[in-house]
């Protein structure tokens, strides 16, 4: 064993009566697997054949000394013969057809060499005495071994065609169109030791299929089983990794996040405390606004950093409530927010695209509310400078509300669009259009979408204008309700 | 001998004021708010040294902007401080091997006026204080 080099997958086995039920795409999974436990197993099997000629060989050289003269040369044709056949069918495992290959192939290399085999097998009992020759056992040997490698269906057709094969051989022997040859303990066979061996040897040959076939499919369906449980524990494990690396990967971003203000305030601190700016002096007065602000930025990231978090870990114990009014949310953002939209100059456009009410049969409404005003609050912000137009439509159709957020401003560049919604990601020009912003807003639109099983797109122009889509299914029932 | 010239080149305006403050008191202060800027900054009127942010629109923006002058035979002599402290993985990485970005000195934000002070100093002098 231990011929085949490369990469090993993790389970073997064939593939057998166990995967007979499972579909073709599944057959193909296992098939490339079970291909490289088989490509050793022919390896093996060809070893094997090794042995098979040297004894073939041997038994050449020996038969004149047991009885059987005539028969020597013929043996010794056999022997090389299986030993040719071995050369070819080692190079054609070795050279073209690895356990890369695809199993079918590799299982039709099997089924032919099971079947020069036997030919072999058949060729050595009509040279040492028939239906009484010694090797006759052999049969069954190879048929055990064709079980393990194939399977239980091919073998059992195989069986038929050996018990064929012995039963024209014994009756061409005693028709007399094939010579008979003399048994090693001398004498010929009678028509009654030769249908007694005929019967053993179908007793035996479906026997030991049989037998071989219920061992072995459980094994295979072992091997299966635990191939099945070893894939589903790497992806598990592999899932879990990449938790593990997003986890981290966040820490950090909110950690450096949470920093830059912080040298911020520090150094603008250690400024006034040596003395450098008056604090009482306009310029102080400044350096302290501006480290309020800064503070106050440190807060909305901490804040919606808590939201978010929130979103994430808590949705269990969230306030899932039931019949939801979007129409109702919107409306009452609509009125909070008219007030900044009046001091940024924004004109404020709802627009109810169908009559009735969109009602989530499951919702957050604080996440909800949470979500639609950083989106409104956002497209407001970035708006047209000097005034723009901000458009709220609500869609809705039998299983799903649309909430569009349309504004006329400043745009996101392209190449950042597929990223706004990660956190603290942020646009260049949103930067400069407003400095302040935790750029966590479109995290928690999309978590909240998310969690309500539905999701957010965008589309934007820089210049343009923005528009995000929310989807939320109607009916949908939260994992955390079904639990409940 | 007139005050030298430092450009400040950091997105965050609160901590341009403060440097500002400082570095005000002894040297001529210029202020942008990103790379490019600092770039048509440098190109128009060079000044005696570069205070970097790294950090600014982009990841590395501060550390692209102190390549690209000292790629550049005009400015390649001009002295500049790096401030970094954003990524850690920045200042371990400039600890095994400074010349990985061209600085003649690091500074981590949060910075003290004293260090900042002390480190332009040596790269342009004491400077003058205001009249």
């Amino acid at each position: 064993m231990g011929e085949s080099t490369g990469p090993r997958p993790q389970t073997q086995g064939a593939p057998g009566s166990a995967v007979r039920h499972r579909s073709g795409t599944e057959k193909n999974r296992f098939s490339y697997i079970f291909s490289w436990e088989l490509h050793e197993r022919l390896l093996w099997f060809c070893k094997l054949r090794w042995l098979a000629a040297l004894g073939l060989a041997l038994a050449s050289v020996l038969g004149p000394y047991f009885s059987m003269p005539s028969t020597s040369p013929s043996l010794a044709v056999v022997a090389v013969l299986v030993a040719l056949y071995n050369v070819v069918f080692i190079h054609v495992l070795r050279a073209r057809l690895g356990p890369e290959k695809d199993y079918a192939a590799l299982r039709g290399l099997a089924i032919l060499q099971m079947v020069t085999d036997l030919a072999a097998l058949f060729f050595t009992v009509h040279f040492t005495g028939g239906c009484s020759s010694p090797v006759l056992p052999f049969v069954v040997f190879h048929m055990a071994i064709g079980t393990i490698m194939i399977d239980g269906r091919t073998m059992y057709g195989l069986g038929f065609a050996v018990a064929g094969a012995a039963a024209s051989l014994f009756a061409l022997e005693h028709l007399g169109v094939l010579a008979q040859v003399a048994t090693v303990v001398g004498g010929r066979s009678t028509v009654g030791s030769c249908v007694l061996s005929m019967a053993m040897l179908v007793v035996l040959v479906f026997g030991v299929v049989y037998l071989t076939d219920s061992v072995t499919s459980r094994f295979k369906a072992r091997n299966i089983e635990l191939h099945e449980t070893s894939t589903e524990l790497r992806r598990a494990l592999e899932e879990q990794a990449q938790v593990e690396r997003r986890k981290s990967h966040y820490m950090r971003i909110s950690a450096h996040q949470l920093r830059s203000p912080l040298g911020t305030i520090k150094t603008s601190i250690q400024v006034l405390i040596d003395g450098y700016v008056e604090p009482g002096s306009a310029d102080g007065r400044r350096l302290l606004e501006g480290t309020a602000a800064r503070v106050d930025s440190l807060l909305a990231i901490v804040n919606d950093l808590l939201e978010l978090a929130k979103m994430r870990e808590g949705r269990a114990r969230a306030p899932w409530t039931r019949k939801v009014s979007i129409n109702q949310i919107l409306a009452d953002l609509f009125d909070a927010l008219d007030p900044y939209a009046r001091e940024a100059n924004v004109e404020l456009i709802p627009h109810f695209i169908n009559e009735g009410a969109a009602v989530l049969d499951w919702a957050v409404p604080p996440d909800l509310v949470y979500a639609f005003e950083n989106l409104i609050h956002n497209a407001i912000k970035y708006s047209k400078p000097g005034g723009g137009t901000v458009t709220v439509a609500l869609g809705i159709d039998r299983s799903h509300a649309m909430v569009v957020v349309a504004d006329d401003g400043i745009g996101i560049p392209k190449e950042l669009q597929d990223d706004v919604f990660l956190e603290f990601v942020r646009a260049p020009n949103a930067k400069h259009a407003q400095a302040e912003g935790t750029g966590l807003g479109l995290s928690i639109v999309r978590e909240a979408a998310q969690m309500h099983g539905g999701k957010v797109s965008l589309e934007s122009a820089v210049g343009l204008g923005t528009t995000v889509t929310m989807v939320l299914p109607l009916h949908h029932i939260p994992p955390e309700i079904i639990d409940r | 001998m007139p005050r030298p010239t430092v450009l400040v080149a950091d997105d965050d305006p609160v901590f341009v004021q403060s440097v500002a403050a400082v570095l005000g008191t002894r040297y001529h202060v210029r202020t942008v708010a990103n790379g490019t800027e600092a770039l048509a900054v440098v190109d128009d009127d060079p000044p005696d040294l570069i205070v970097l942010d790294v950090m600014m629109d982009h990841m590395s923006e501060g550390f692209d902007v102190a390549r690209s002058l000292r790629n550049n035979d005009a400015t390649a002599l001009i002295p500049i401080i790096i401030l970094t402290g954003v990524d850690r993985v920045y200042n371990l990485r400039l600890e095994v091997d400074e010349s990985w970005v061209p600085a003649d000195h690091y500074l981590e934000k949060p910075i003290s006026p004293e260090d900042l002070m002390r480190k332009v100093g040596e790269l342009v002098g004491p400077g003058e204080a205001k009249p």
